[in-house]
């Protein structure tokens, strides 16, 4: 059992979840990711597709208990235990909820330097859903 | 604007009921709430009603005021359901005062319900991570404990708050629920046990988090003016707020506050013509230990990052300055999702008018109770305050 957002509603914001397109406000200049339809600092609705960079910071992260995460996970929860999870805040400024990956969760802390890789999200109806985690910058 | 009372007030027991039906839960909290209404009231006589649930994984979705209403004896009446995830009932009641308030109706009810422990947890999985921005932050894996954990940890970082002070609201909240008949959860919890309870979500563990709770309330009011041919005690809601705020914590300028509590809070206050220092006990939205501190801070109880010292000081114990969740809160009272904002109500109508059903958590010289039921991880907040008639 799984919620359903179908194919078509998760394609068609492919470009923000594999690409890290971030939507610039024509009228003010921020940043929208993940992108909405209204600018929060001025209310406009014109924004240009603007590629970030894929690099941020650890924000917050917690390690969810197996079988505790949406059931979209439950094959992966099943083999691998619990979920890492967290906020990256990009260096571009705005933030997002985000799988961590690549990491022992005893060595994470808030700031850590993280950046994006395109990785296998979950499967549903038998197709591959892909998207954006974060990994540990090497140093 | 008309004055809104509270007339009579009926809860069920929170708990695991396997062999009862959601019209039998539903009737058993009307049925109190009508034996509450001291001098009767014909149920036929309710106008409106409203009538909270997230759905109980989808059993009845459709039409599901009425079929309620059927189960409460109140055939006739205009009922709608009213959906905002874990603030359901407290939107329920922010609006049947408002059909009071504004004219439209002379009696009407709020009321909540939601059966969870026949869902499996597969199910739970599914249904309990769909009131967030589920593109973003359930496809990313987290469930509400990861939210409410992330917040915790970011609390953590900011304020220097201590876990310990996080667990010591569920440690105050389970030991509160020893004395509440209707809880769900009544058995006395230690600080240093629930410190070694297994991770949830980490920061966050076992002990810090409500459980699965089925389980249904209803308040019934009516115009204040016409309160004294109900009861001899009626109570009067002074002051209803509600907000909403970005659905992701991502998008939210600052993770360690609820907006949503401050701008709900700010009307409700503004409404009765009271401040935070009035309010002389509270239930708050405990989904999860951290929840419960924030709350305070965002309530005005204490100052912003002081919650951690708030707790410590006991100003929040049954026994202290300005007790909180004395019900034992959603954490050990129970959250029967779409109930609880009604259930909040319930327990300070009781309180208010010295009811309360065990002398021990009866809270003495009570004027002003404070109601704060929150949707998802701030999504939607009400906040009700209630006020004895002397
Ligand atoms: C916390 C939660 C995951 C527990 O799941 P559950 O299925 O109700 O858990 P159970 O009570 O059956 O306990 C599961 C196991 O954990 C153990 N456990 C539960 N609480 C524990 C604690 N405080 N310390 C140690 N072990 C504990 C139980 O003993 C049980 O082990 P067992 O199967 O060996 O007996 C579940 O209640 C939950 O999801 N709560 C949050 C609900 C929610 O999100 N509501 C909306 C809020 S916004
Ligand atoms: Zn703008």
């Amino acid at each position: 059992m799984t919620s359903y957002v179908s194919l078509p509603m998760f394609g068609a914001n492919v470009d923000e979840r594999l690409r890290l397109i971030a939507g610039k406000c024509n009228g003010c200049g921020q940043l929208a990711y993940p992108q909405r339809p209204v600018c929060t600092k001025c209310g406009g609705d014109q924004f240009e597709d603007t590629p970030l960079s894929g690099e941020g910071s650890i924000y917050t992260y917690s390690m969810v208990a197996g079988n505790g995460a949406p059931s979209e996970f439950d094959d992966e929860q099943t083999m691998t235990g619990d979920v890492l999870c967290g906020v990256v805040e990009l260096k571009e400024g705005p933030r997002v909820m985000v799988r961590l990956a690549d990491t022992d969760p005893e060595q994470l802390e808030i700031g850590m330097k993280v950046s994006a890789v395109v990785r296998r999200l979950y499967d549903q109806e038998g197709i591959v859903r892909y998207g954006t985690k974060f990994v540990p910058q090497k140093s | 604007m008309v004055d809104v009372a509270v007339i009579g007030v009926g809860q069920t027991r929170y708990g695991m009921f396997p062999e009862r039906t959601l019209k039998d839960l539903f009737h058993e909290a009307a049925v109190n709430a009508l034996n509450d209404v001291d001098k009767g009231l014909d149920p036929q006589d309710v106008e409106e009603a409203f009538v909270g649930t997230l759905s109980t994984g989808g059993a009845q979705l459709g039409n599901f005021a009425p079929l309620m209403m059927e189960a409460a004896g109140m055939i006739g009446a205009s009922a709608r359901h009213i959906e905002n995830a874990c603030a359901s009932s407290g939107y329920a009641m922010r609006d049947a005062v408002a059909t009071i308030a504004s004219g439209q109706a002379n009696i009407a009810v709020a009321g909540g319900i939601e059966k969870m422990s026949d869902l499996p947890r597969e199910k739970n999985r599914l249904w309990l991570g769909i009131s967030g921005d589920v593109e973003w932050e359930r496809l990313a894996g987290t469930n509400f404990a990861g939210i409410y954990a992330m917040m915790a940890r970011r609390h953590m970082h900011e304020y220097g708050t201590k876990k310990k002070h996080i667990t010591m609201a569920a440690v105050k909240n389970r030991n509160n629920a020893l004395a509440n008949p209707k809880a769900q959860f009544r058995a006395p919890l230690e600080l240093d046990r629930a410190m070694k309870a297994p991770n949830l979500a980490s920061p966050l563990t076992f002990s810090d988090a409500c459980g699965i709770t089925d389980g249904a309330s209803m308040v019934i009011m009516c115009r204040a003016d016409m309160a004294k041919s109900f009861t001899d005690q009626p109570v009067l809601v002074v002051g209803s707020g509600g907000a909403s705020d970005y659905v992701a914590i991502h998008d939210r300028p600052s993770m360690t506050a609820l907006e949503g509590t401050k701008r709900a809070a700010k009307r409700a206050y503004d409404m009765a013509g009271i401040s935070a220092k009035d309010v002389d006990f509270a239930e708050v939205h405990d989904c999860f230990a951290i929840a419960e501190l924030l709350a305070y801070e965002d309530l005005g109880f204490c100052k912003k990052g002081g919650a951690g010292k708030y707790i410590e000081s006991g100003a929040t114990a049954r026994d202290g300055k300005r007790p909180v969740n004395n019900s034992g809160g959603l954490i050990a009272k129970g959250h029967p999702i779409g109930s609880t904002g009604t259930g909040q109500v319930y327990e300070v109508v009781n309180q208010l008018r010295g009811r309360a059903d065990t002398a021990e958590r009866q809270l003495p010289n009570v004027r002003f109770g404070l109601t704060q039921n929150v949707g998802g991880s701030g999504a939607a907040v009400a906040v009700h305050i209630l006020k004895a008639v002397e």
